[in-house]
C-alpha cells in the first residue's frame, strides 16, 4: 500500500487566549488519512477547526498533541513543504508585481531554476487562463483572477499535494466552474487535492472523499458516494411520464414490497442552467478570441 | 546556491522593491534631499569657510534624523504588511525556513537604508565639493595677493573619504536599529506598538552613555553590575556620532582602529538582534 498523501493521527490543537492563558481547543483528537491521488473535501461550519487543521498540515502551526505527516514526512519539515502547493482563502498578493513576476517569484522560492522558470511560469499561467493578463499588475486583478493567480503560484513547482482553501470564494459561477475543471485536471495529472469549501455542490461535484468536522471533532468521513447514498431509497428517471401511469407503477412496486415515495419533475441545477445560458469559461474565451 | 540563501535573496529583493514603492520612503528621501539641497541657504549668512562645517553638520543631522525614522517605520511596516495581508502564510507554506524569512526581510531593509545613505551622502558630498572649490579658489586669489597664510585653512579641508566612512557607519547604525525593530515586531501584535517601542529603545540607545556615566560613579556593586549588563543589552548609538570628526579631521580626529571597532560592534549587535528575532518568530502562530 502506498504512503498516504496526508496522515493525521490524534491531532489536538489548543490556543491560549488572553493574559490568563485561557485554553481554546480548536481541534480535538482528529485522525484521518488522504490517499495519494485523492480529491478530499474538508467540510465544516465556521470555527470547526478546518483552517487550524490546514495550517498544521502546512507546517504553519505546531500540534499540541498528535502528529501530521505528508507523504511520510513531518508536515513542518522543509522537505515535506516542497511537495505541497497552497492557495489561501481570499489570497492577497504583492500588488506591485505583475502576474508573471508574482508566479516567477514563487517559482524561484520553490527552487525552480532560472533556465526552466519562464517556461514553467508560462505553462501554469496558461493552465489557469491568465496568459492574456500575465503582464498586468496584480493590483488590477479581479477577485476571480486573484484566485486563479493564487492557483498558479500553488502549482508552479508541480507539487504532489495541492491544498485549496475556499478557492471559489467570491468567484462567479463561470470562474467557479473553471476552478472545478482545474481540480479535475490536477487529479488526472496524479495530484492529491485537499479542498476546503463552503460551496457544497462544488465539493460534491469534484471530491471523491469527504471529511466533515464540527467543533474541532471528526463527525463523518469516507467516499462521497458512500456518505451520500441512501440504501433504502433510489431514484428512477423516466422519460415521457404521464400521471396516469402512476397507479400502475405503484401497483407493480407494491407487488415487490416497495413503495413510491414521490414523483417530482426533474430539474437541472442552477449552476448548470447558468452555465448553459452564459457559457463556460472556455466557451467565453473562444468567443472573445 | 544553497536554497536558504536563495530564499533570503528573493525575499530581500522583493522587500526592497516593496519598500522603494512606498510613499513614505519616497517622501522621506525627498524631504532629506530637499533639506540638504537647501543648505545653499546658509550662504546668505556669510559664515566664511565655516559654512562647510555647518552644512556638513546639517546634512549629517538630516541623514541621522530621517534615517532613524525610516529604519524603524519601514521595518515595522514591511514586516506587518506580510502578516496582515497574509502573504507570509503563502510564503511560509512553501519550503522557506522562518529564519530565512526574517533574514530576507532584514536584507531588504538593509538594502533600502543603503540606498538612502548613498543618495544623501552623494548629494551632500557633491555640495561640499562644489562649495569647497569656490572657497579654495577665493583663498588662492587671496594667497596670490599675499593677504593670507601659506597653509590652506583646516576649515576648507573636507575629507571625502571620511564622509564615505561616516556613510558606512550610519548605514550600520540604521541596520542595527532595523534589527531592533525586527525583534519587537517578531512578538508584537500591531505595527503601531512596534514603532512606539522601537523608538523608545532607540532613545535608550541614544542616551545610554549618560546613564553609564552617571551610574559608574555609584559605589553599589549590584547597581554597577546591572548597569554593566544593561550597557551590553542596548547598543551605544553615540559611537556612530563621529561624522564631523571624520569629515573635518583636524578638530578632533577619530582614533585609529575606532572605525573597525564600530563596524565589529555593529555586526555583533545585528547578529544578536537577528538571532533574538528568529527565536521569537519561530514560536509565533501566524
Amino acid at each position: 500500500m502506498s504512503t498516504p498523501a496526508i496522515r493525521i493521527e490524534h491531532l489536538t490543537k489548543d490556543f491560549r487566549l488572553g493574559l490568563r492563558g485561557v485554553k481554546l481547543r480548536a481541534v480535538d483528537d482528529l485522525s484521518f488519512e488522504v490517499a495519494d491521488n485523492q480529491v478530499l473535501g474538508l467540510l465544516g461550519p465556521n470555527g470547526s477547526g478546518k483552517s487550524t487543521t490546514m495550517k498544521v498540515i502546512l507546517g504553519l502551526l505546531e500540534p499540541t498533541l498528535g502528529k501530521c505527516e505528508i507523504f511520510g514526512m513531518r508536515s513542518d519539515s522543509v522537505a515535506a513543504r516542497r511537495l505541497v502547493g497552497y492557495l489561501p482563502e481570499s489570497p492577497y498578493f504583492y500588488r506591485f508585481l505583475t502576474g508573471r513576476e508574482l508566479v516567477a517569484y514563487y517559482a524561484g522560492i520553490c527552487g525552480i531554476t532560472r533556465a526552466e522558470k519562464p517556461k514553467r511560469v508560462a505553462e501554469v499561467l496558461e493552465l489557469v487562463g491568465l496568459t492574456a493578463a500575465a503582464d498586468r499588475r496584480v493590483g488590477t486583478y479581479s477577485k476571480g483572477m486573484l484566485q486563479r493567480i493564487g492557483l498558479a503560484q500553488a502549482i508552479v513547482h508541480d507539487p504532489r499535494l495541492v491544498i485549496l482553501d475556499e478557492p471559489t470564494a467570491g468567484v462567479d459561477p463561470i470562474g467557479s466552474q473553471a476552478i472545478s475543471e482545474l481540480i479535475r485536471e490536477l487529479k488526472r495529472r496524479g495530484k492529491t487535492v485537499l479542498l476546503c469549501s463552503h460551496l457544497l455542490a462544488q465539493v460534491e461535484d469534484v471530491c471523491d472523499h469527504l471529511v466533515i468536522l464540527n467543533q474541532g471533532r471528526l463527525v463523518a468521513q469516507g467516499p462521497v458516494e458512500e456518505l451520500l447514498r441512501r440504501e433504502d431509497l433510489c431514484n428512477l428517471a423516466v422519460e415521457n411520464f404521464a400521471p396516469a401511469m402512476r397507479a400502475e407503477i405503484e401497483a407493480v412496486l407494491a407487488r415487490h414490497g416497495a413503495r413510491l415515495r414521490r414523483v417530482d419533475p426533474a430539474r437541472v441545477t442552477l449552476d448548470r442552467l447558468f452555465l448553459e445560458k452564459v457559457g463556460t469559461k472556455e466557451q467565453q474565451d473562444k468567443g472573445t478570441a | 546556491m544553497i536554497p536558504a540563501l536563495q530564499h533570503i535573496g528573493f525575499i530581500g529583493r522583493l522587500t526592497f522593491l516593496e519598500a522603494v514603492r512606498q510613499r513614505f520612503f519616497n517622501f522621506l528621501v525627498l524631504l532629506a534631499l530637499a533639506l540638504i539641497g537647501c543648505a545653499g541657504f546658509f550662504r546668505q549668512f556669510d559664515f566664511g569657510p565655516q559654512e562647510l562645517a555647518f552644512t556638513a553638520n546639517f546634512g549629517l543631522g538630516s541623514m541621522v534624523f530621517f534615517g532613524s525614522i525610516l529604519a524603524v517605520v519601514v521595518t515595522a511596516q514591511l514586516f506587518f504588511s506580510e502578516l496582515d495581508n497574509r502573504t507570509a502564510l503563502t510564503l511560509l507554506a512553501k519550503p522557506v525556513q522562518r529564519w530565512a524569512f526574517i533574514a530576507g526581510k532584514l536584507l531588504g531593509v538593509a538594502m533600502l537604508m543603503l540606498v538612502f545613505v548613498v543618495l544623501l551622502t552623494t548629494l551632500l558630498g557633491a555640495y561640499l565639493w562644489w562649495r569647497q572649490g569656490q572657497f579654495i579658489a577665493l583663498w588662492h586669489l587671496a594667497h596670490l595677493a599675499g593677504s593670507v597664510d601659506t597653509e590652506l585653512p583646516e576649515s576648507m579641508r573636507v575629507h571625502f573619504d571620511g564622509l564615505a566612512i561616516n556613510a558606512l557607519l550610519q548605514w550600520l547604525k540604521f541596520v542595527v536599529l532595523g534589527s531592533i525593530t525586527m525583534v519587537v515586531a517578531s512578538f508584537a501584535n500591531t505595527n503601531m506598538y512596534t514603532v512606539a517601542v522601537s523608538f523608545f529603545i532607540y532613545l535608550i540607545c541614544q542616551l545610554q552613555y549618560i546613564a553609564l556615566e552617571a551610574y559608574q560613579t555609584v559605589d553599589s556593586a549590584v547597581v554597577g553590575s546591572l548597569v554593566w549588563v544593561l550597557s551590553f543589552i542596548f547598543p551605544n548609538f553615540q559611537l556612530y556620532s563621529v561624522g564631523e570628526m571624520l569629515v573635518f579631521t583636524s578638530k578632533n580626529p577619530v582614533p585609529p582602529g575606532a572605525v573597525w571597532a564600530a563596524i565589529g560592534y555593529s555586526v555583533v549587535y545585528i547578529a544578536v538582534f537577528y538571532g533574538l528575532a528568529v527565536f521569537s518568530f519561530l514560536s509565533r502562530e501566524i
